[in-house]
């Protein structure tokens, strides 16, 4: 399990607001009303790209809706936390992949390093963040990222009318980027397209904590081979890929 | 140092003429306005902090929870801004109406999805 | 020998008219920050994929120039050139005049300019930015100290000259570093991009010197001694020659590993080619020197003049052609496997710059055109007659 057990079981039997997931998944309990962000914990993720279908939009789709990203409509300009990539081997020997591409939550992610206000930060538990009310717009860090999981926001956001209230939309001028639905986190929960992935995708995305040695995502990356993009770099990504 | 003392003497002679103009002319026009009429938090009960407290340290109070909740991962939901739209159920007509008075405008509503 | 300095009159109607032009295209860039202010980056012709556009293409070169301008006064104060030595003031002034105006530029293009003290407030000591606000400052201040202990303290212009001298090679290698030091990008991430930017500082700087110093005594009905431009021609080419043989060691590094064959390639003969030959390799280092070298133009004040336009051209070029190159090639993320993407993963970023984004450069321009303008006018900075001092002759000459 991936969660915060004490936000899970925190509230014993009264289970305010309890929520079924999916059959067989767990209960969610409101969480308690002070939580904080381990520094034990490494939050990861682990694609595994060969049950990733190319015509799936599961996890973008989600992401959007849940984090009020809206589509400008001008395809240089639209913003993804999230986004599909199709992948074609050049030489034909391997299969064509797809597959999301995603913020990595680097161990030494450059953006924080090029960031002259400390907008861009890692939080105690090694997601990379930006503080939008920081930010100033300076686009550093969308040079610096060596994935493109940046984007200016370069015009008024629309709000969509099914806004998600717990996420701020951003303004006209900041960078934003995936936040690995820290909220969510926060409250016990994993990102959305995670969720998505295994609700209406092929469940090829798993989400847990990397340093914990018993974790489900741990396992795995021991178990299989698995790759980082541009590992080259040394940045030493939280997202791993399995299958390319 | 003669040079000195006459230049901050006219100095402050030109801020207390400014002071008595201000006082002169600001201060009753505002007076004519009269404090803006906020609207009454729903269900009634305490604010989060007393009253007094809160009308003074609302700023620094929201920027110290901001800092803890986005950069230090500490979530207080009962103090989190979206708490406060619970009972301030208006942003134009609680929040705004006071910064328009005091001439502040803080740029929280461009992204936080407060009620109108 | 040197003959005193003196103020400009400044009052011709023609001098009025320059103030004033500048004044309007200040006026305009004003307009074009207001306007990018109000409705966002989306009126500007960035994107997603190249996030610094013109506006930086301007700042940047200005901020090189900047660091150029200070030559002239560097060659005398640190190298003991002595027929410079009658620039000095001139130089440090420039300097400060043009950093002024890239610094503007820069600030101004933020996506939220409004937040500009925070960078006061949170500074992230491992930032390039970081460092270059340092940089431009302790630049802008060291400039200021200099000119003053010109025109009052002599004793202290040595070390304050030379102090200048030493910062402005930081600087400068600072302002390349900004690109050097981000290794995502092929194009940008090199030891040498510092190194030749600091070059490219010292052709461009040279160059608009000499542009601003013989049209200075033209328009003014002063007199500059030949010489002294062709002791210019000779730096200038001397720079160039840097400039060139940087270039070439960056290239031949680069083209030696096959992890950059595909960029190489791509830079040579893709989207940004004829930037590259033209710009960069024609307009910094090939035509100057052809024109330089030549026994007939290169001994005329024109074809100096020629040759130093073309070589400010070049510092636009070659800044535009590292950052919007270095932006365009797409990301290798998947070495072997062809990307595609609703993001535009894969395929060349499309960059059309709009016309609010070169207002706003040339009103950086125009506020450093003013400040000169201005300057000059009131300040004593240039000598009344520029003359070679007695004894000095041309070393070399085509
Ligand atoms: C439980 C309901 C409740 C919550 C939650 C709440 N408030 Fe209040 N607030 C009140 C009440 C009741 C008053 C008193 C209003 C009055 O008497 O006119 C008040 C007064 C205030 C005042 C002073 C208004 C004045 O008339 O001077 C400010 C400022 C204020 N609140 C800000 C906040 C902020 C900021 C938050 C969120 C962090 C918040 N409140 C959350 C109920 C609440
Ligand atoms: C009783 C009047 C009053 C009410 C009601 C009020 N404020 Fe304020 N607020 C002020 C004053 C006065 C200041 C300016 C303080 C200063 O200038 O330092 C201020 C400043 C602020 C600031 C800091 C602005 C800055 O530029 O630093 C924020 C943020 C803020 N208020 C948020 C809120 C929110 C959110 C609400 C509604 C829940 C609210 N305020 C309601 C009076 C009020
Ligand atoms: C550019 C968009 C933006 C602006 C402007 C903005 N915020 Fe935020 N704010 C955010 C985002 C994004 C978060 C992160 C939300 C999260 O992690 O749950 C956030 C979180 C917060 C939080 C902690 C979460 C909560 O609900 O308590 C507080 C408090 C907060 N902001 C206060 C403010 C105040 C006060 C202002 C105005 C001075 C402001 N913000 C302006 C985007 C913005």
């Amino acid at each position: 399990m991936t969660m915060d057990r004490r936000s899970v079981l925190g509230l014993g039997g009264v289970l305010a607001a309890g929520l079924v997931l999916a059959p067989g998944m767990r209960l969610v309990a409101a969480p308690e009303n002070v939580t904080e962000a381990s520094d034990k914990r490494r939050w990861g993720m682990l694609i595994d790209t060969t049950h990733c279908d190319a015509a799936c939009t599961a996890c973008t789709q989600a992401c959007r809706t849940e984090n009020n990203v809206s589509i400008v409509g001008d395809p240089q300009r639209d913003i993804h936390w999230i986004r599909k990539v199709d992948l074609h081997d050049k030489d034909g020997r391997k299969p064509d992949r797809s597959l999301p591409v995603l913020c990595n939550h680097c161990e030494h992610p450059p953006c924080v390093h090029v960031c002259p206000t400390e907008a861009s930060f890692i939080r105690k538990d090694g997601i990379v963040l930006v503080d939008m009310h920081r930010c100033i717009g300076c686009r550093y860090c969308m040079i610096a990222c060596p994935y493109k999981a940046r984007s200016l926001v370069y015009s008024k956001p629309k709000v969509p009318p099914d806004a998600n209230t717990r996420v701020p939309i951003r303004a006209k001028g900041v960078v934003e980027k995936c936040t690995f639905c820290v909220h969510r986190i926060d409250d016990g929960g994993e990102p959305a397209c995670v969720e998505a992935c295994r609700k209406d995708g092929g469940g090829s995305m798993l989400f847990g904590d990397i340093n914990d040695p018993n974790s489900e995502i741990s396992k795995r990356i021991r178990e299989v081979s698995t790759t980082t993009i541009r590992a080259d770099l040394g940045l030493k990504p939280r997202v791993h890929y399995q299958g390319i | 140092m003669e040079l000195l003392r006459s230049l901050a003497a006219r100095i402050g002679v030109a801020v207390f003429v400014t002071l008595l103009f201000v006082l002169a002319v600001g201060l009753p026009a505002n007076v004519q306005a009269g404090p803006p009429q906020l609207e009454e938090p729903k269900g009634g009960g305490e604010c989060i902090r007393p009253e007094g407290w809160m009308r003074r340290n609302h700023m620094d109070f929201l920027k110290h929870q901001r800092g803890l909740t986005v950069r230090e991962g500490i979530r207080v939901r009962s103090e989190s801004l979206a708490k406060c739209a619970e009972c301030h159920t208006s942003h134009t007509r609680f929040c705004d109406r006071c910064h328009n008075y005091v001439g502040v405008a803080p740029d929280c509503f461009e992204c936080h999805l407060f009620p109108e | 020998m040197l003959s005193e300095f003196s103020a400009i009159e400044g009052r011709s109607p023609r001098y009025w008219m320059l103030v004033g032009l500048f004044a309007l295209v200040l006026a305009v860039g004003m307009g074009a920050f207001l306007a990018i202010e109000v409705y966002g980056h989306g009126i500007t012709g960035m994107n997603n994929q190249v996030v610094w556009g013109m506006p930086h293409v301007f700042a940047i070169s200005l901020l090189v120039m900047a660091s150029g301008a200070l030559n002239l006064g560097s060659m005398s104060t640190v190298f003991a050139t002595v027929q410079f030595k009658q620039f000095t003031r001139f130089s440090a002034f420039l300097a400060i005049v043009l950093l002024v105006g890239g610094l503007t530029v820069l600030l101004l293009d933020l996506g939220r300019p409004d937040r500009l003290l925070l960078p006061m407030l949170h500074m992230n000591f491992r930032s390039m930015f970081t460092w270059n606000v340092f940089l431009y400052s302790g630049f802008l201040v060291l400039c200021l100290l200099y000119l003053w202990s010109m025109f009052s303290y002599k004793q202290f212009t040595k070390v304050v000259g030379s102090a200048a001298f030493a910062w402005r090679v930081i600087l400068t290698t600072g302002t390349g570093s900004i690109f050097g030091v981000i290794q995502a990008r092929d194009v940008f991430h090199s030891a040498i991009t510092g190194p030749m930017f600091v070059a490219v500082s010292l052709t461009s700087g040279t160059a608009l010197s000499t542009i601003l110093l013989v049209s200075t005594y033209r328009r003014t009905g002063r007199h500059m001694d030949e010489k002294l431009v062709f002791g210019l021609r000779n730096a200038l080419i001397f720079f160039t020659l840097l400039v060139g043989y940087l270039f070439v060691v960056e290239k031949f590094t680069k083209m030696y590993s096959p992890a950059f064959y595909d960029v190489e390639l791509w830079l040579f003969t893709g989207p940004w080619a004829k930037l590259y030959w033209f710009g960069v390799w024609g307009c910094c280092v090939i035509f100057p020197l052809m024109i330089l070298f030549n026994g007939r133009w290169g001994n005329t004040v024109h074809g100096v003049m020629a040759a130093s336009g073309i070589t400010v051209v070049g510092v636009f070029a070659f800044v535009a052609h590292v950052l919007l190159a270095g932006q365009s090639f797409p990301f290798d993320m998947f070495p072997g496997y062809q990307l595609s993407s609703v993001f535009l993963d894969g395929v060349d970023a499309v960059y059309t710059p709009a016309l609010v984004e070169f207002a706003l450069g040339f009103g950086g321009i125009a506020l450093s055109g003013i400040l000169f303008l201005l300057g000059i006018k009131f300040f004593r900075l240039l000598p009344g007659r520029a003359v070679a001092p007695k004894g000095w002759e041309l070393p070399w000459s085509p």
